[in-house]
């Protein structure tokens, strides 16, 4: 039913729009909000309460309050008066059992039940503590705002918007408007973001209306993110506005959630954007001339007001409503019984500070006004209008907490938190609001203390006799509106670095796996031990290209890697390798690699998969501080790297040469560094033995990856993945940084003594390891072999005379050794070969003896064959 | 011996072995939506930029006195060019996924970066590097860490498709 | 954090672009007791106040700075180059 059409209506009467509610269908104008076209409709319970299962209908109509949350194409708690109709649209009621005209549940509101008592959840339910899940899963089904929909269905995709503003106006109100227009005269980039519909299609001159959006918060830098949609836009504005305005505050009496008790601003909205008639009888009491207009407004569309109580002049006054069936029947004032179906209802306006009290601002009570205000504002930040406290007061909002018909008051109706629970909070003892809060969750519920932080406050004043500056208020935090997850969250992205082979490996059927931010074969088929074993008998390939590559030349380039590095690189021949280890000033092992000499001032490093980005940040810190005539370039992405191995190695990629020579035994030794054109692809090849087989790892530009992958594998060359390199490499007792070491980890324990040159002036980590070769050894790295075939998980506990003495760090089977074989940390009087000690494994205590040394090929003859 | 920085020219290969790490995830796509530049050749200078002329048809980007970019269809060339007048150059055409787009509303999904102050170095989705240029009109290049470039695209087009998902609804609203 | 870092090279950006890397150390030279060790690589003064710290422009610029900034407010008071070891032993030469 609607009014005849109202000048200001919003609603355009010539399109119908159809949404089904509750599985029936209902018809609305455009313009509508689902709830006013609900209520239009004739519908007047709206939704259930937190706990009780009170029925509630609109009260603020302007998205503050709980009363109107349902679900809307499968998303919970949406706030209906203020969502914009749409055609289609599901809308579902949600937190009821049956239906809202008759919930199950509404019997919790009569005979009390778990819920009654404040803190209930701090206390009831704990014990038994075995039947804690049992109650989590019905407390999860009574209580609660809506469900979300597991199947993952209604996906929405969620992005970010950044932006820039030069004005930034939060709240589209009179003094908003104004705000923004006079910015606008001045200059460019000026943004009004305003929560209602109110302004969309209107034109403000010079100013971008963002509407309807809400602001969530205020950072610093000027950090404004606003949602709009499912799109947050994350301002960075010179200058912010707040605007945010004044907000109704509630009388507290009982019987004061009936439905058709209503504020004034939201009966003010239904008839004049929506030409809704709220009822058909009113009774008025409110404090201050705008509000105490809204009976004037009523009647004159024809609603009935036989009673208006200004509460200014006449301060204490007996308010009761009384309901029928959850809505509201009469009202009595001093006694005095009226029939009615509306009551509005409104101890004044408090400014809406929440915004600027979280970005920084003091919040003072202004006694003579009864309102908080904000002072002190940030800079960078200013306040027009009511949020200022300009036309604001408040009279004191409790009235009556005790009515003859025993109904509830309510003081926050989000959780549904009485004035009853106050007074129990406090005798309890929780006498600051900041206890009370957490202990009875008023101001915690959907509007964020926006409805009950004032009247909550005044009843602790009252109570505690202390008034209410010294109260004070809660702590006000960001979000200052609700909003979803997948707002903040913003679009699932976690970009997965893949190699320019990576495609050929999905192709061949390779298991990916995570290995730091890349992607990668894990291994080809169900068995790495096939890989294995094409390795050593005969040839296989594996994709190394995560390897970190970093190039460090100029004529100080072996000064600074000296220093960088315990090792010494200076007289390293130009076309030679030499591995690598990288320590803190600590002494820790953080990195290591193979470190090539290309020429007199140029020197290529590689690093562990993930090291790339670390170690060259690392270096150039280094050289931040030293400042040696040396260029550090990361070309890890620039290079795909393949590594051939096998027994067949030199013969295959003899082929793949212009002249087969050039690989041969003598002109390529072990550890050469050399140039190679293979396939017709410029590479840079190192013979390196990381698998233990005569192997070669060539590097070359990444958008040949796949096409010098193609041509090895068309060689014979078996791709074998990570999971059969890291058995060859343990065969051969290679440790891996970071899962063989760890942040104790230092050269000396893991057995590396002969790395370090002291004898140089300085290196990162020399102090250090100084130190430690001056102490006790703890530990030790060492090489084992388990004597049954079962297999340790990595950090399976060693025990030595019944006492744990260490830890395993890698195991795996091996075929080539026949048997179990791992590293592990081990008591250095327990590390000599041979000692035996034992590991837990599945509860059970099973016998290791030390086996230094490689377990695979001990003289290195098959890699440096 | 000593082994010079060849091997990281790509343009040193038959053009037909080249895969651009954009190719599969732009396969059938429109690239008057999302061109493919990866291509393009790309050359990381270090030392005094100052001292680097941009010959016709490159494009020098500066992201510190000591650190440029260079964008040249002769990556060979201008190598040779800046490493015979003293400039330490590198051949990094392999290293960077590069692709162009066009429109503010969809840049300002993908940077927070000035879109007034380009050319710049920022992260894409708050998370990636890249270097960001801007061309006449409304038309971006961006390029970032090849590794991640497939990723990269696939965001990107998906945050079309939630504009142009926008664009649609907000036509058929205009003209209803 | 959200607060806004001032680059030498790119002006101001948002401090997610940037990496942190520590308060200002003074490295033992030569050879250090166990005390001195110790001081350089565990303890941290961690001050309430004025702070001279290591920046990096991560995903900017990549270029590395120092910054004074008081760790209460998060304000910088001031950025600057490092100027490197060498340079200052040359210019003392
Ligand atoms: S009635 Fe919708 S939020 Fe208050
Ligand atoms: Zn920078």
């Amino acid at each position: 039913m609607r009014l005849p059409p109202q000048p200001r209506e919003r609603i355009d009467r010539s399109q119908r729009i159809l949404f089904t509610f509750d599985g029936k269908v209902v018809g609305g104008y455009a313009g509508d909000t689902i709830g006013s076209a609900l209520f239009a409709h004739g519908q007047r319970i709206f939704s259930r309460s937190f706990k009780y299962h009170r029925p509630r209908g609109l009260l603020c109509c302007s998205g503050h309050c709980p009363n109107c949350l349902m679900t809307v194409d499968g998303v919970p708690n949406v706030r209906v008066c203020v969502e914009p109709i749409r055609d289609g649209a599901v809308v579902e009621p949600q937190n009821v059992w049956g239906s809202l005209e008759r919930d199950v549940l509404s019997i919790t509101d009569k005979i009390g039940g778990p819920f009654t008592p404040v803190g209930f959840y701090y206390r009831t339910m704990i014990r038994p503590r075995r039947l804690w899940p049992v109650y989590e899963k019905v407390l999860r089904n009574l209580a609660g705002l809506g469900r979300l929909r597991k199947d993952g269905a209604g996906h929405t995709r969620y992005d970010v918007e950044h932006r820039r503003a030069r004005v930034l106006v939060v709240g589209g109100g009179e003094a908003g408007r104004a705000a923004a227009l006079a910015a606008a005269a001045l200059g460019p980039d000026v943004v009004l973001v305003d929560e209602t519909a109110d302004l969309v299609g209107h034109e403000l001159e010079g100013v971008e209306v963002l509407a309807p959006a809400r602001a969530l918060g205020i950072w610093e830098g000027g950090l404004v993110p606003v949602v709009a949609g499912s799109v947050l836009h994350r301002f960075r504005a010179e200058r912010i506005v707040v605007a945010a305005g004044a907000l109704d505050q509630p009388l507290v009496f009982p019987g004061n959630d009936l439905v058709g008790v209503m504020l004034p601003g939201g009966v003010r909205r239904l008839v004049r954007d929506f030409a809704i008639a709220p009822g058909s009888r009113a009774v008025v009491i409110a404090a201050g001339e705008e509000d105490l207009e809204i009976a004037g407004e009523l009647r004159e569309v024809g609603v009935a007001v036989p009673e208006v109580v200004d509460l200014t002049s006449t301060p204490a006054r007996r308010i009761e409503a009384h309901g029928r069936k959850g809505r509201v029947a009469a009202v009595s004032v001093d006694g005095r019984k009226v029939d009615c179906d509306l009551v509005v209802a409104s101890a004044g306006r408090q400014p809406a500070y929440s915004l600027l009290a979280q970005a920084g601002a003091r919040v003072e009570y202004d006694e003579s006004r009864g309102i908080f205000v904000p002072t002190n504002l940030p800079a960078g930040v200013e306040a027009v209008g009511s949020v200022t406290g300009e036309d604001c007061v408040t009279v004191d909002p409790v009235r009556t907490t005790k009515g003859a018909g025993g109904d509830k008051c309510f003081v926050c109706v989000c959780e549904d938190v009485t004035t009853k629970d106050i007074a129990r909070a406090i005798d309890e003892g929780f006498d600051s609001i900041e206890l009370a809060k957490r202990y009875t969750t008023v101001t915690m519920g959907p509007c964020q203390g926006k409805l009950c932080q004032l009247a909550s406050i005044r009843l602790y004043a009252q109570a505690t006799g202390v008034g209410e500056a010294a109260v004070g208020t809660t702590t006000a935090r960001p979000p200052w509106a609700p909003v979803e997850l997948g707002v903040l969250a913003g679009r699932h992205f976690e970009p997965a670095r893949r190699t320019s082979v990576h495609f050929r490996h999905e192709e061949a059927g390779a298991r990916m796996m995570w290995a730091g931010p890349w992607k990668r074969p894990y291994a080809y088929g169900e068995r790495p031990e096939d890989e294995v074993r094409a390795v050593h008998d005969s040839l296989g390939v594996i994709d190394v290209s995560t390897l970190g590559k970093i190039l460090v030349e100029g004529p100080e380039a072996a000064d600074l890697l000296e220093r960088l590095y315990p090792n010494r690189f200076g007289d390293l021949r130009p076309g030679r390798i030499r591995y690598g280890v990288l320590t803190s000033d600590a002494g820790r092992i953080m990195d290591d690699g193979t470190v090539a000499r290309l020429a007199d001032d140029l020197y290529y490093v590689t690093t562990t998969s993930t090291g790339a980005d670390s170690v060259t940040a690392w270096f150039e810190w280094w050289n931040a501080v030293w400042g040696y005539d040396a260029e550090i370039v990361n070309v890890t992405g620039a290079l795909a790297a393949l590594n051939l191995a096998g027994p067949r190695a030199r013969e295959a990629l003899g082929r793949l040469v212009d002249d087969p020579d050039v690989v041969s035994a003598e002109s390529f030794r072990y550890l050469d560094a050399k140039a190679l054109v293979v396939a017709g692809v410029p590479c840079l090849a190192l013979r390196i033995g990381f698998v233990g087989e005569l192997g070669y790892e060539l590097h070359f530009p990444s958008p040949a990856g796949e096409h010098v992958w193609d041509r090895l594998v068309a060689e014979g060359a078996r791709p074998f993945g990570l999971e059969p390199q890291r058995v060859l490499r343990l065969e051969k007792g290679h440790i891996i940084v970071g899962q063989d070491t760890d942040s104790e980890s230092n050269l000396l324990s893991a057995g590396m003594q002969w790395l370090p040159k002291m004898d140089k002036d300085d290196f990162v980590g020399k102090l250090a390891l100084e130190h430690f070769a001056e102490r006790p050894e703890r530990e030790r790295l060492v090489g084992f072999r388990m004597e049954e075939d079962v297999l340790p998980v990595e950090g399976a506990q060693i025990v030595v005379e019944g006492r744990p003495a260490g830890r395993v760090t890698s195991a795996r089977r091996s075929e080539a050794v026949g048997g179990v074989i791992g590293l592990a940390w081990l008591p250095p009087d327990r590390a000599e070969e041979g000692t035996r000690f034992e590991v837990r494994v599945d509860r059970r205590l099973v016998g290791a003896r030390v086996a230094h040394g490689p377990f695979y090929d001990p003289a290195g003859e098959r890699m440096r064959a | 011996m000593s082994v010079t920085l060849d091997f990281l020219s790509p343009s040193r290969c038959d053009p037909d072995v080249l895969v651009s790490p954009l190719a599969r995830a732009l396969a059938g796509i429109d690239p008057a939506l999302v061109e493919d530049l990866s291509a393009q050749g790309k050359v990381e200078i270090r030392g005094d930029a100052d001292r680097v002329e941009p010959a016709e048809g490159e494009e020098l980007i500066r992201l510190t006195p000591r650190r440029a970019f260079l964008l040249t269809s002769d990556p060979l060339a201008a190598v040779e060019r800046l490493r015979a007048a003293g400039v330490r150059a590198y051949d990094v055409t392999g290293g960077y996924a590069g692709f162009a787009v066009r429109g503010e509303r969809l840049m300002r999904r993908l940077t927070d970066l000035d879109l007034e102050r380009l050319p710049a170095a920022g992260p894409l989705f708050l998370r990636v590097p890249a270097i960001v240029l801007r061309d006449d009109g409304d038309r971006f290049r961006i390029y970032v860490a090849q590794e991640l470039g497939h990723d990269v695209v696939l965001a990107v087009l998906d945050a079309l498709d939630g504009l142009q998902a926008l664009e649609t609804a907000a036509s058929s609203e205009g003209g209803a | 954090m959200s607060f806004l870092l001032e680059c030498p090279r790119c002006g101001s950006r948002p401090v997610d672009e940037f990496a942190y890397f520590g308060e200002v150390t003074r490295r033992p030279k030569g050879s250090a007791s166990l005390r001195e060790l110790t001081e350089y690589v565990y303890f941290r003064d961690n001050v309430a106040g004025v702070q001279r710290e290591w920046w990096q422009h991560r995903t900017g610029c990549g270029e590395w700075f120092l910054a004074e900034r008081d760790t209460r407010t998060n304000e910088v008071l001031a950025i600057h180059l490092p100027q490197p070891e060498r340079a200052q032993a040359g210019g003392a030469e």
